[in-house]
């Protein structure tokens, strides 16, 4: 009998298929409604180089927050996206509330429930904004609300970094100190580049670890 | 009935596209609680308690309604190139606003509001879509081998393990990151001007500490909602406490704006 975690893998890449179908559904759906086709030499050099750019991208975060989101967790925030500034601290919050450890059973039930609840309130918040439309635009384009959304990702890594920060304060000096010169450095390539600062940031952190762990300073 | 129609104006709010929009709504909404199932189905042959997953579905849900609408903006500012539907499908499956305004910008360079193409639409739409694919593309065919290969020879449960705390690293340095990019926009933070929906090509200088103090003052007030919930015993707070701190932090920003 197969076991839990292969049937996830199993419904995970049947779901992530059709996940890709309708996904890609979209665009052909929109040229034969319209009978508009495509230009192919845009097409083609537009995908050519964002892949470039999100190629790697895209490999780093499947091996770097593939353990983090457990089997189905994967698949599910593979399809529905905003990892980075949803999914990932949302599992992270999860986890630490229901006390379960990375690559567990039972962190695999925390994380998929986080991932799924979390996906649903997204596209629940995106359709019900879509049909409110004409009311709420003028709301969430003002002037005075515009600065609370623009920070929503520092309040959100803020009030989770005090979490790890607290129960890891020799871990958290030296990254904190290189993202502080990377910045004074290049401040445009931080806040352009958050999927290389972040592998950068946890290398610097891993290293650091790596040496307490063997001077059996942690 | 003849969908076929050529003005773009049409196309890009036309009904049908709205309709696609609800179809893939559905499909997130019908695969995720497909999995929440299968998860509680399991939880309870684990004998995992039922207060855990109540717990975790209460503090997921409250801990997203904040970014989602942040997310919900995004469509907003794309409507005005693209209308209404197509920002909205694609922010509501692997899409990100900033990755969404760059494909614009190379699958149409120079294109607005008033010079946008129905070519044009139908080319972003197919860009926008396959580009972003290559991370699903990747665990669809890899993550299982990657998981037995190596995640499988993490031994989480040992604390004291140093497979362990590669974990906790990787949660450092995105924390520590966004810290990054919170205080690199204090040094220099230029803007790529965005009106109805595309790139201008213009740069707009938006340096600004106000990122650095949202993220500090959720910091603390996290601290302090922590020190509630486990000193003073305020259970009820645990499940809000995130949300309650980035409300707190966001609302700094609004009064410093």
């Amino acid at each position: 009998m197969k076991t839990y975690r292969e049937r996830m893998h199993y419904y995970g890449r049947i779901f992530t298929v059709l996940g890709i179908v309708a996904m890609i559904a979209v665009p052909f759906s929109i040229w034969f409604f319209s009978g508009v086709a495509p230009n192919v030499n845009d097409l083609f050099a537009g995908v050519l180089v964002l892949s470039v750019l999100y190629l790697p991208g895209g490999i780093i975060e499947v091996l770097t927050y593939g353990p983090i989101l457990g089997t189905s967790g994967t698949y599910l925030a593979f399809i529905t996206g905003n990892l980075v500034n949803l999914k990932i601290p949302c599992v992270m919050n999860a986890k630490d509330i229901a006390g379960t450890e990375i690559n567990t059973e039972e962190n695999e039930i925390v994380s998929t429930i986080a991932v799924a609840f979390s996906s649903i309130t997204t596209v629940l918040i995106m359709s019900f904004g879509v049909m409110m439309l004409l009311p709420l635009k003028p709301i969430l384009e003002s002037e005075l609300l515009a600065p609370a959304f623009n920070t929503v990702v520092s309040a959100l890594f803020g009030a989770l970094g005090y979490k790890y920060f607290k129960g890891n304060l020799k871990l958290v000096i030296a990254p904190l100190i290189f993202v502080i010169i990377l910045s004074l450095v290049a401040p445009s390539f931080v806040y352009n580049n958050i999927v290389i600062v972040i592998l950068l940031a946890a290398i610097v952190t891993i290293l650091v670890a790596r040496v307490l762990w063997v001077k059996k300073l942690l | 009935m003849n969908f076929l129609v050529a003005n773009v104006n049409e196309i890009k709010d036309a009904w049908w596209l709205y309709l696609i929009g609800g179809f893939i709504t559905l499909f997130i909404i019908g695969g995720s609680l497909f999995f929440a199932r299968k998860a509680y189905k399991r939880s309870i042959e684990l004998n995992f308690p039922k207060e855990k997953i109540k717990k975790t579905i209460i503090t997921s849900i409250s801990f997203s309604i904040l970014p989602s609408i942040g997310i919900f903006i995004g469509v907003i500012t794309m409507s005005g190139l693209l209308g209404i539907p197509l920002p909205w499908i694609r922010l509501s499956v692997l899409g990100a606003l900033h990755y969404e305004l760059m494909a614009v910008d190379i699958a149409a360079n120079g294109v607005s509001v008033t010079t946008l193409t129905a070519e044009n639409f139908v080319t972003i739409s197919f860009v926008m879509t396959i580009a972003i694919l290559w991370g699903s593309l990747f665990a669809l065919f890899f993550f299982k081998k990657y998981q037995e290969k190596f995640v499988d020879k993490v031994d989480a449960k040992d604390k004291k393990s140093f497979s362990n705390l590669i974990f906790q690293s990787v949660f450092i340095g995105l924390i520590s990151a966004y810290f990054g990019d919170a205080f690199a926009k204090m040094i220099n933070y230029q803007v790529k001007e965005v009106v109805d929906g595309a790139y201008t090509g213009e740069l707009i200088d938006q340096t600004t500490y106000i990122p650095l103090v949202v993220f500090v003052t959720s910091f603390v007030f996290m601290a302090i909602f922590d020190f509630l919930v486990k000193k003073l015993n305020q259970k009820w707070l645990e499940n809000f406490q995130l949300s309650l701190s980035m409300i707190f932090g966001m609302a700094l920003a609004v009064i410093l704006s």
